[in-house]
């Protein structure tokens, strides 16, 4: 079964040294260089001075800032919400539907992921707008409830939600797919209702799917770009835009850094929250 | 019991109408003859498309950037992601848990901080908004993924069958070359397949590599967008939409084996 014998080790060696090489210089370098740069001063002239300082830091606490940074963690934690409560159904349905149904449900759902977020932003735009379709839709049908959205957190929510949903399903859906039937017959059997049974069984035994989807719906909203900059305006700015406006706009690489650490940080406490919330669960 | 999987079925057509609505949308805009982000049911026309072609920005964006670059992206990042999978597979080493947890990192970080990293180191020598830089990012992108699905495919080989070849006078290499890989095409063909699409809808990695120059076209898309243009936005977006569509169906005939993400 295994091809291993001690002349074999320098070939894995040359096997994956090419995706190594590309991992230093291309990953381990620029965010080593990012963690470096934020912790120098900002200086107007030549971007950077090779002072150590942590007032990058202390500038994430100003007002401006801390109200972006409380509402980008807002904003993940109800978009990733509502990924769990809408695509749990989704998932329990694909994964005990036909093949052919699951096939072209998979599609559907994977779209709006794969297509681009800026396509289904704008999408979205359309939709919502002051004369979009659906005012137009609710003018038509002489209704005189406007829909505002468009340009606030909402609207940032909707559209990460329809961005994000596949990155739940995908993940639960893999997990409900080895649940056997059985168990649920079994549930059932002994007097469980459709909600008792999903509540008890489908909901327990998926919990690994569970946890990696949110933590991909979680991590990715909150270091999303494009959705807040074309549907948030300036009551859905995020950090991303912050740091995207740092970076190219006001060239402050030092605060940019920073805020782009903090980003890392949060999403690396996330995910140790989630594992460890994950793993007591099962004891 | 089939009164609740009726709502249940109900529940998740309605999230799939959700899910297709903005999509289809964007394609019905593109066929209304107006210059106002309409939906038409009477009239039909192809004039935003016209535009579209007609545009210079639209067609570098479409033919010399997004298309070249997700070509290189997904070719470098199958051979990079499919010699570290034969690695993963084929071969036991010390501490190939840890490697193949560092070979998922590209995933875990948020696609935005690689491309503020990257723009953030690069920039010094000059080399943001360039193509190469452009290619090597998206490539990062695709080879997590390349490496899961050629894993799952190499998996499914049985080593016996090289062994049986090498057996018989075959050298290693060469053995692999004639008869695994030829078993391992569908994966292979996936591989490329997504990685080109992740390449070709990425914005967040485009966000900071590209120059004036080299614009992709999601990224033009996002600009046009933000000055409030034309209905051409969504013939492109309609464009962005069927290059992915046609490809994931591609993708679907060829591997019957299902996506694992």
């Amino acid at each position: 079964m295994s091809t291993s014998s001690p002349r074999k080790l320098p070939s894995w060696l040359w096997l994956v040294a090419p995706y190594l090489a590309l991992l230093v210089v291309f990953l381990a370098l620029p965010l080593a260089n990012v963690l470096v740069l934020s912790f120098h001063r900002y200086s107007p002239v030549s971007i950077w001075e090779p002072t150590l300082t942590v007032e990058n830091y202390g500038q994430i606490f100003t007002p401006y800032l801390s109200a972006i940074t409380l509402r980008t963690f807002r904003i993940g934690l109800i978009t990733t919400g509502l990924c769990v409560l809408l695509g749990y159904p989704v998932a329990y349905y694909l994964a005990r539907c036909s093949k052919r149904a699951m096939t072209i449900g998979m599609f559907i759902i994977l779209l709006p992921l794969m297509v681009s977020a800026v396509v289904g932003s704008f999408g979205w735009i359309v939709i919502l707008g002051r004369s979009g379709l659906a005012n137009n839709a609710l003018a038509a049908l002489g209704l005189s409830a406007r829909i505002d959205i468009l340009y606030s957190e909402s609207a940032v929510v909707l559209a990460l939600v329809h961005f994000l949903l596949p990155l739940m399903v995908l993940p639960l859906t893999a997990s409900i797919e080895k649940i056997s039937v059985r168990m649920e017959e079994a549930a059932t059997v002994l007097g469980a209702g459709p909600v008792t049974m999903f509540r008890l069984v489908i909901v327990p035994l998926s919990r690994a799917g569970l946890i990696s989807g949110v933590l991909l719906c979680f991590s990715i909203a909150i270091s999303v770009v494009v959705i807040s900059a074309l549907l948030g305006g300036r009551r859905g700015r995020l950090i991303g835009n912050e740091i995207y406006d740092q970076v190219i706009t006001a060239a402050n690489w030092p605060f940019a850094s920073s805020l782009a650490i903090v980003l890392v940080l949060s999403i690396i406490i996330a995910m140790s929250l989630a594992l460890t919330l994950g793993r007591r669960k099962v004891a | 019991m089939s009164v609740s999987s009726k709502l249940l079925r109900c529940y998740v057509y309605g999230v799939f109408c959700l899910m297709t609505l903005p999509l289809l949308v964007v394609v019905g805009v593109s066929v209304n003859p107006s210059a106002r982000f309409e939906i038409s049911l009477s009239s039909f026309s192809l004039h935003w498309f016209e535009q579209f072609f007609g545009r210079a920005e639209y067609v570098r964006a479409l033919f010399a950037v997004s298309l070249p670059v997700a070509c290189l992206a997904a070719i470098l990042a199958t051979t990079v992601g499919t010699l570290a999978a034969i690695a993963l597979v084929r071969f036991e080493f010390r501490g190939r848990a840890l490697v193949e947890s560092v070979f998922m990192l590209p995933v875990l970080v948020p696609s935005i901080l690689l491309g503020a990293a990257l723009y953030l180191l690069f920039a010094r020598l000059n080399l943001a908004g360039s193509f190469s830089l452009l290619v090597i990012g998206h490539t990062l992108i695709g080879v997590p993924f390349v490496i899961r699905v050629v894993s799952a495919g190499l998996t499914g080989v049985n080593p016996a069958l090289e062994e049986a070849v090498v057996n018989l006078g075959c050298t290693r290499v060469l053995a692999f070359w004639k008869v695994v890989m030829p078993l391992l095409r569908s994966s292979i063909a996936s591989g490329v397949i997504f990685a080109f699409i992740l390449s070709f809808s990425d914005v967040n990695i485009s966000l900071f590599l590209t120059g004036p120059n080299t614009n992709t076209l999601p990224l033009q898309i996002f600009s046009e967008i933000q000055w409030q243009g034309d209905p051409t936005i969504a013939a492109a977006s309609t464009v962005q939409i069927l290059v992915v569509t046609t490809l994931i169906v591609l993708a679907g005939r060829l591997s019957r084996k299902r996506l694992v993400y």
